[in-house]
């Protein structure tokens, strides 16, 4: 158990031992489900990170990538993702047109969005591409 | 849009390509780069800041005298709410991620963060929450008016109508929501990108403060969100708040995330300061790990003293959750201890960061030591709504954020902008922010101890009320003028620019290593070796070591 999950564990471990610290001197305890929950949430997120990424796990420093990585330097298929979500919300509050004008919105946005990726998928080829040509 | 390649930072980075770039105001609202959706972000919570201000004053004229009729008590109320919910969700909390944006991917030497497309859309989401929750003004039933709390059931439909506080509820959500993914972003971004090297406990000191702090928002963010959604649905119907318990259960969930958030607002701000603090010393950063340990341990007690804000509401269990207040005590502790012992033995340079990163420690502890008192039950239920708790907390979340901001701005400035602020304007800044800070909120310590309520628009006259209620109204004004001068400050600092260099005070962390400002993608040159958390001042101490040993003075002589 290293790296980026430790975080996690000491702080589910301490909630633990409050609880159990509490349960001793006072006599009693503070409600049990409540704070099981806090725990295994806590201790599932450390599990969670410890199985998405190894990454985050490895003792020591990050050893350097030689890879390409694709970045967009600009993404407005993002803006309009952020601004159709308000539009939404907002319109729960106002009127239904401005729901289904901001449903509208985030479909497009989300079409926007995978030409983007298409598009830095592409570029990250070539890259590779290029550098394997070298 | 156009997608660029870079290569991840590496000793010798490999060439890359770049798309051409969008310029204008197109450009700067969707781009990805994070200095500039930190940029924007920090822009926009300071407009926040100068509005949360304004409502402030406002507030201040209000109760400047006895019976005074500047506002009326509807329109007070929904002074106090929005001062509140603007300064808490629209500018401490955001800038504090703004901050983190902009630096922490510096200071990591990543050459992006991670997930940008998600960072931005969540800069796009917090700011159409404000928008929407000042969009409250506009409506004719005013703005949201149940506190930056909306306790149920004063929040609810039947206490509380109209479209204002569904506004104000909204506004929450989607603030919430955008900065908890712009939070997993750099969360996303120190677990994922750091350089060759960077090794958690060699990441800056501000690095880590802003890891604990965004660790914090994940965790406790949703739950506002899911609290807010469930107030929406109360108000409309829902009956979901209903009866002692119900009120409880609000509370309770309001508070998991209202208690993380005050060291949301305080760690970032510790950070910088810390940073301003031993870079002004040029001395590293004292008691690195014992620090890393005491903001881990301060951000896991954030999760367990939430009740003592419900002490008086006999729904909680008192003793617990004094028990883990007063814990709290270690970890800051340490932290001072730090402070000063890093300060201790250093070359002092007292420049503005220096400076406010001094006074950010002096003005937390009043709030600091003030919160002891009121972690114990038997005082807080004498303390419980009275000006006695504004005192603390505008000297925990005032004085414990805008100090250690400003010592950030004052240390990073030039590398933001490649220019110096203008250090005579920033010590009057300093100056007046001090004594403003202090004429304004320790006197609401004796009001309280007078018997002057919170929340109240108007008041009788009552012995020491109207003179203490008067100084803090002027104290007021002089914090709005040390704002004054920190924008001119600016403002000069812009017009008139006194070029900065890449580092000009000799920084101990990476953000130093590239131009000012930084270019895309961050680092052109190689990146320095890392070998522990300052890794410039490690060079710069090889380099005089060396220099040493050619003289025949050998290493350590």
């Amino acid at each position: 158990m290293r790296g980026g999950a430790i975080p996690l564990v000491a702080w589910g471990t301490i909630l633990l031992v409050l609880y159990i610290v509490h349960a001793i001197w006072n006599g009693r305890t503070v409600p049990t489900i409540a704070t099981g929950f806090a725990v295994l949430a806590i201790y599932g997120f450390g599990a969670c990170v410890w199985i998405l990424g190894r990454d985050t796990l490895r003792r020591g420093p990050p050893a350097a990538r030689s890879e390409a990585e694709a970045w967009p330097s600009a993404s407005l298929g993002a803006v309009m993702a952020g601004l159709s979500f308000a539009c939404i919300l907002f319109g729960v509050v106002w009127s239904n047109f401005l729901v289904y004008f901001g449903g509208a919105m985030l479909l497009l946005s989300l079409g926007r969005l995978g030409v983007e990726v298409r598009s830095e998928y592409a570029s990250k080829r070539h890259a590779q591409e290029e550098m394997s040509g070298r | 849009m156009s997608a660029t390649t870079a290569p991840p930072p590496a000793p010798a980075p490999a060439p890359q390509t770049q798309a051409p770039r969008i310029g204008g105001w197109i450009g700067a609202a969707t781009s990805t780069d994070h200095k500039r959706i930190g940029l924007n972000m920090a822009a926009c919570s300071f407009v926040f800041f100068l509005a949360g201000g304004a409502f402030a004053l406002l507030m201040r004229t209000q109760l400047a005298q006895p019976n005074m009729q500047f506002v009326s008590d509807d329109t007070y109320n929904q002074l106090f709410t929005m001062h509140g919910s603007t300064m808490i969700y629209l500018f401490v909390t955001p800038m504090a991620i703004a901050l983190a944006m902009y630096l922490v991917p510096l200071q990591i030497g990543a050459s992006a963060v991670a997930a940008p497309r998600f960072a931005l859309a969540g800069f796009w989401t917090w700011l159409s929450g404000g928008l929407v929750m000042q969009s409250g003004w506009l409506v004719g039933d005013g703005a949201g008016r149940a506190g930056w709390f909306s306790y149920t059931p004063l929040s609810n439909g039947t206490n509380t109508p109209g479209v204002g506080q569904d506004l104000w509820t909204i506004g929450v959500i989607l603030a919430a929501t955008g900065m908890t993914v712009m939070a997993g972003c750099i969360t996303a971004t120190i677990a994922r990108r750091r350089a060759p090297g960077m090794s958690l406990l060699r990441m800056p000191v501000f690095t880590w403060t802003e890891l604990v702090s965004m660790l914090m928002v994940v965790g406790s963010f949703p739950v506002l969100i899911l609290a807010m959604a469930l107030l929406y649905l109360d108000r409309h119907g829902g009956h979901i708040y209903s009866g002692f318990n119900g009120s409880i259960d609000y509370q309770d969930l309001f508070w998991f995330f209202g208690h993380p958030v005050v060291y949301v607002m305080f760690f970032p701000y510790l950070g910088a300061a810390a940073e301003a603090i031993a870079t002004s010393s040029r001395k590293r950063w004292f008691g690195y790990v014992p620090f890393v340990g005491s903001i881990m341990m301060f951000a896991a007690l954030s999760m367990a003293v939430w009740s003592h804000h419900m002490f008086t509401t006999g729904g909680v269990t008192n003793q617990y959750f004094a028990f883990t207040s007063t814990l709290l005590v270690v970890p800051a502790g340490i932290e001072y201890f730090d402070a000063v012992a890093t300060m201790i033995g250093g070359s002092l340079v007292l420049r503005a960061s220096m400076l406010f990163g001094i006074a950010f420690f002096v003005q937390f502890l009043i709030g600091g030591l003030s919160g002891i008192f009121i972690a114990s039950p038997v005082l807080d239920y004498h303390a419980e709504d009275s000006y006695i708790i504004v005192a603390h907390f505008h000297y925990t979340l005032f004085a414990g954020s805008v100090f250690g901001f400003f010592a950030g701005v004052y240390h990073w400035f030039p590398k933001v902008t490649g220019a110096h602020l203008r250090e005579g304007l920033g010590k009057l800044h300093l100056a007046l922010l001090m004594i403003g800070t202090n004429v304004t909120f320790f006197p609401m310590f004796f009001l309280g101890e007078y018997g002057m309520s919170r929340r109240i628009s108007r008041y009788s006259t009552h012995p020491g009320w109207g003179t203490t209620n008067l100084i803090e109204t002027i104290g007021a004004g002089v914090i709005a003028l040390a704002i004054l001068a920190f924008l001119a400050n600016v403002a000069v600092s812009l017009r008139r620019r006194i070029p900065a260099g890449e580092d000009p005070w000799e920084g101990h962390t990476l953000e130093w290593a590239t131009s000012s400002p930084p270019p895309a993608y961050n680092f052109v040159r190689p990146l320095p070796p890392i070998h522990s958390y300052a890794p410039l001042l490690d060079l710069r101490h090889e380099a005089e070591d060396r220099a040493r040993e050619a003289a025949g003075g050998g290493v350590g002589a």
